[in-house]
């Protein structure tokens, strides 16, 4: 394991489990407050439960699968994944579509729980738990798939789980400390940051699945981090003039 | 059930941002395959190939989102 592709790969998982935890924990925080911290509780920790259960299932998978082909897939799903992720970023950069806001979510979140309970009067508790279930599912989802594609390519699998448990514990101590929506979080920032290291190492473990030997080895990926984040800034600035141009 | 759908929509939505974007960036990745497996060049022209046609291709996703938007 050397640190040219270790410390990338970690910070990238702690990085993007603050983002998708900070999302998981607006919406369990709204049913906490909205029903109790009863069903928020056991829906995250069913959420969590199944979670745990694909990564085992996944897991020896991942073992006997040839690591060039396991490179290959999982540097094309980074691609995909990094890439649109810092597409979105660089148009929230750039104003073209709002910034993620998880006050707004907050009372999204809790109205629509309240009009389903309301249509509902029965199992009151049973929607809430859902609700908070499949906010920490779908968003655990992504950090699953983050640190797979992170770790797996080189062994560095432990590493970075260890980096998205350490981001759930920042998150949840501090959720547990200011018990409100966490909006002070650079989000975008974070995306934008967290999506330039994704398409790196995606562009990284799809070329070695081709066979490619990267020039500088795992050196290569600060280079590919740096010519990711360029053109992420160079899509934003374009993006921005664009849309004064038609303004005008 | 609509938690299921709702899992897979979750999946499909993580690697299709953009379906022209998708679509562009396996024709790379192919046509990198190709040149690595199917010609005599030096392998690294393939892996050019996808660093260069996957930063070219986000630049015009997101310049073409901002003008179709702005449209």
């Amino acid at each position: 394991m050397t640190w040219s592709i270790a410390a990338p790969a970690v910070t990238a998982a702690f990085l993007a489990s603050i983002v998708e935890v900070v999302e998981a924990f607006t919406i369990v925080l709204a049913v906490a407050t909205l029903r109790g911290w009863r069903p928020a509780a056991w829906g995250t920790t069913a959420g969590l439960a199944l979670l745990a259960a694909i990564v085992l299932m996944l897991g020896p998978l991942l073992d006997r699968a040839p690591i060039h082909s396991l490179q290959l897939a999982i540097g094309i799903l980074l691609l995909l994944f990094g890439m649109g992720w810092l597409r979105k970023a660089s148009l929230r950069a750039a104003g073209i579509i709002p910034l993620h806001d998880e006050d707004a979510i907050f009372k999204t979140e809790t109205t629509q729980l309240d009009q389903q309970t309301r249509r509902r009067q029965k199992n009151l508790q049973w929607v809430a738990g859902v609700t908070a279930l499949k906010a920490v599912l779908l968003e655990g989802l992504e950090v699953v798939f983050i640190v797979i594609a992170v770790g797996a390519g080189r062994g560095l699998l432990m590493p970075a789980g260890l980096g998205a448990l350490a981001a759930c514990a920042l998150v949840l101590t501090i959720g547990a400390v200011v018990h409100r929506p966490l909006s002070r979080v650079p989000e975008n920032t974070l995306k934008f940051g967290v999506s330039v290291m994704l398409s790196a190492f995606g562009v990284f473990w799809t070329g070695e699945g081709l066979g490619i030997a990267w020039p500088g080895q795992d050196l290569a990926l600060l280079l590919f981090v740096v010519l990711f984040l360029v053109a992420g800034l160079v899509g934003a600035s374009l993006a921005r003039r664009s849309r004064m141009e038609f303004a005008l | 059930m609509t938690m299921l759908k709702d899992v897979v929509a979750e999946l499909i939505g993580m690697f299709v941002a953009e379906k022209w974007l998708t679509i562009a960036v396996l024709g790379v990745v192919a046509a990198a395959g190709c040149l690595v497996n199917f010609t005599d060049l030096d392998p690294l022209v393939g892996g050019a190939v996808v660093l260069v046609g996957c930063l070219i291709l986000l630049i015009e996703s997101v310049w073409r989102s901002a003008r179709a938007d702005a449209a």
